[in-house]
């Protein structure tokens, strides 16, 4: 069993095992990407506790975490639900929804960035020629991070629909069939025949989101660069900062080892649910 | 004759190999392969690079063949890594000596005294400039170009309005009011695209206001960035970016945009480098163009008259595990040829303005675009003279050029207060000044 296991392990040992123990590594040494490494201890995380960009940063993320397990979760379940209920018109709406998913993260960000939010050539601008008082949310420290995961939302939530209704076609038709002889409205159905017959997937990509948002960068990069005056700013876009910008290894290191710390608490709570699910159904 | 798939199998790591051709390889007709790694280049940029350096140069000889690779934004990244797996082009450019500081540092790139010296590079680059590139008594890079931050302004809309051209802060906040009060924007800038425009403002402030040689005193350790002159600096721009000097929209423009609102007469000026020259969408280089251009009068008390700013976009040095350095010299040295330097500065402006000390006049009227000509002009008699402030891309060290950068957005959107903003600097850069990460200064003379 090993043995065929073993190419996979062999892979995931160079290309995640290694690069992490040496992430984790050159969080303890001062490192400007090529020089000579040089010992610090806990400098790096003293430096970045002592930074208040990285408590904004990690209350961003936080916030972002929060937004991602509400909102597209919710617009997701509704929508599979009502498209379990209209079998007729999933093909035309999947690929609909499915769309924002296929477009490359960079051509999304410019989209928004150039086409919506711009006061010159977007939508802003054209309400603002037609007498709607409308900045541009990326423009504003208080509101970029939102404006920012509002993109993200339109580019994931179809995924998360499609997802949920695969699962939801997985529920017995019986089950359905017999809420509804019992007089079970789309709400009643949804909450006690479709919600708990989806746990299992609802859990993982609760998970997984939890997981995804201490890990975003991309859509944050392309948008904001993380400002305005750090408004925007989550713990990756500071990591590659300090990396790229600032030559400083080790201090993209120390962030990216809280990064990674969140990351496997939420790992470890899917491990605990799951070893939980399975006792349940032994 | 239809190929197996065992012989396609077998070419796949033949093809894999031959993608990855060592350095120091030679091409078909026996010359040695010179690689060159070039960031950012649109188009037009890339087409001059094949016919102005690549063509030209392979023409030029029959001992080296250059090639060379457009890297995009991410090419500094990608040479760092390259140089520590010892797998770099022979040629290496970086954005600057503060780019340079580290690999130079770290030994990655060699020592060019040797060329220099047969070449005769430290008679023909100007000192200030070349100067940048010295570290412990060594030339480790020449530089590619020198570039400032002017003052660019729409003449027609200054005649228009009967605006005089400002010599001082008094007449610079006099036309900017005027400007305001008419609906235009005094000064058309926009960082959506690049918050490096950050800092071209924050050259002119701190340059500006506190005066070069207070700048120089605090690179140099000798002032502390907290102290007066600098307050007034940072607290001049809150003041004008808080009165709407650079309009409403400065986060959601980009360079283009913005500039393109000076061009149209919406803005009335704009705080941009030499590189601007090379964007053709502005037309400056158009004999009926409405723009002009002049270097940024004192917003201080520091010195008298207008400033030019000390900048090095590019280095170029050769890299430490290069298997042809003396090809790579011979690049160096073809770039200082009267041919090439009047058709790169030809076909594009701004990017490759060697700082030559030998600049005779008929070299730069060849180019047929009078603003740059004027500009480049300025600027070469400015560096000769040491009359100069300093740019913070060029002698910024990394840490602190990025808070410069990122922490004055906090100061003007009232996040934080100038002496906050400041002593975060002056925090960062005091580490990195013991850690020997500031970029070598040029000598106070010329």
């Amino acid at each position: 069993m090993w043995l065929f296991a073993l190419p996979a392990l062999l892979i995931n040992v160079c290309i995640i095992l290694i690069p992490a123990v040496l992430t984790f590594t050159a969080a303890f040494f001062m490192w400007d990407g090529v020089g000579t490494p040089v010992w610090a201890g806990l400098a790096n995380f003293h430096n970045m506790f002592d930074d208040p960009v990285f408590w904004s940063a990690l209350t961003n993320n936080f916030i972002w975490t929060a937004i991602f397990l509400t909102v597209p979760v919710c617009i997701a379940l509704l929508m599979a639900a009502a498209l379990l209920m209209a079998p007729e018109a999933r093909i035309v709406v999947q690929s609909i929804i499915f769309l924002p998913r296929i477009i490359a993260v960079a051509v999304t960000g410019r989209i928004f960035q150039g086409m919506i939010f711009s006061p010159a050539t977007g939508v802003v601008a054209w309400l603002n020629e037609h007498g709607f008082s409308i900045s541009d949310p990326l423009a504003d420290p208080d509101r970029s991070l939102y404006a920012v995961a509002a993109v993200d939302i339109w580019h994931w939530w179809g995924f998360l629909a499609v997802v949920f209704l695969a699962a939801m076609r997985q529920i017995s038709i019986d089950q359905i069939e017999a809420a509804r002889l019992d007089g079970a409205g789309f709400f009643a159905l949804f909450r006690y025949v479709l919600l708990p017959g989806i746990r299992p997937t609802l859990t993982l990509m609760l998970i997984l989101t939890v997981i995804w948002s201490f890990q975003v960068f991309e859509f944050i990069f392309i948008v904001t660069r993380g400002g305005p005056a750090y408004g925007s700013e989550v713990l990756a876009t500071l990591a590659y900062r300090h990396a790229f910008f600032e030559g400083d290894v080790g201090q993209a290191a120390a962030a990216a080892c809280v990064m990674s710390l969140f990351g496997l608490c939420a790992t470890a709570a899917y491990l605990w649910l799951q070893r939980g699910d399975d006792a349940r159904s032994t | 004759m239809p190929l197996t798939r065992r012989q396609i199998v077998a070419a796949i790591p033949a093809a894999a190999l031959a993608s990855q051709l060592p350095r120091g390889a030679r091409a078909e007709d026996g010359r040695k392969v010179v690689t060159f790694w070039f960031g950012q280049a649109n188009s037009d940029g890339q087409a001059t690079l094949r016919s102005d350096l690549v063509e030209a140069f392979n023409a030029s000889q029959d001992k080296y063949l250059l090639q060379i690779e457009v890297k995009g934004a991410a090419v500094n990244n990608l040479l760092k890594v390259a140089l520590v797996a010892g797998n770099g082009p022979d040629i290496v450019q970086t954005a600057g000596p503060a780019y340079l500081t580290a690999i130079a540092n770290a030994g990655q790139v060699l020592a060019l005294d040797d060329y220099a010296d047969k070449y005769k590079w430290k008679e023909r680059f100007l000192a200030p400039l070349l100067n940048t590139s010295v570290y412990g008594g060594k030339l480790y890079a020449l530089p590619r170009d020198y570039e400032s931050i002017h003052l660019f302004y729409n003449k027609e809309l200054f005649k228009q309005n009967g605006w005089k051209l400002p010599t001082n802060r008094a007449e610079m906040e006099q036309v900017a009011d005027a400007a305001l009060a008419k609906g235009i924007i005094p000064f058309g800038v926009g960082n959506a695209d690049w918050k490096g425009v950050n800092e071209w403002l924050m050259t002119v402030f701190l340059n500006n206001v506190a005066g070069p040689d207070n700048v120089r005193k605090a690179l140099s350790g000798e002032l502390p960035w907290t102290s007066q002159p600098f307050v007034e600096a940072v607290e001049l721009s809150k003041a004008w970016f808080n009165k709407g000097y650079f309009g409403k929209n400065y986060f959601s423009l980009t360079i283009e945009q913005s500039f393109l609102q000076v061009v149209a007469g919406k803005a009335a000026m704009a705080l941009g480098g030499t590189w601007s020259f090379g964007t053709k969408s502005y037309g400056m280089s158009k004999p009926d163009t409405v723009m002009d251009v002049t270097s940024v009068p004192t917003l201080g008390s520091a010195f008298t008259g207008s400033l030019v700013h000390l900048a090095c976009g590019a280095t170029l040095s050769i890299a430490k595990t290069s298997q042809n350095p003396d090809g790579a010299a011979a690049v160096f040295d073809f770039m200082l040829t009267r041919k090439f330097y009047e058709s790169m500065n030809r076909d594009w402006p701004g990017k490759w303005a060697l700082p030559v000390k030998d600049l005779p006049p008929d070299m730069l009227q060849g180019i047929g675009y009078p603003l740059f000509e004027k500009t480049i002009a300025t600027l070469h008699e400015a560096f000769s003279r040491g009359q100069y402030g300093f740019t913070t891309w060029t002698f910024w060290p990394g840490a602190t050029n990025s808070y410069l950068i990122d922490g004055i957005e906090q100061v003007w959107l009232n996040k934080i207060t100038t002496e906050a903003y400041l002593g975060r600097m002056q925090t960062l850069f005091s580490q990195e000044a013991k850690d020997g990460k500031v970029p070598p200064l040029p000598p106070r003379t010329a």
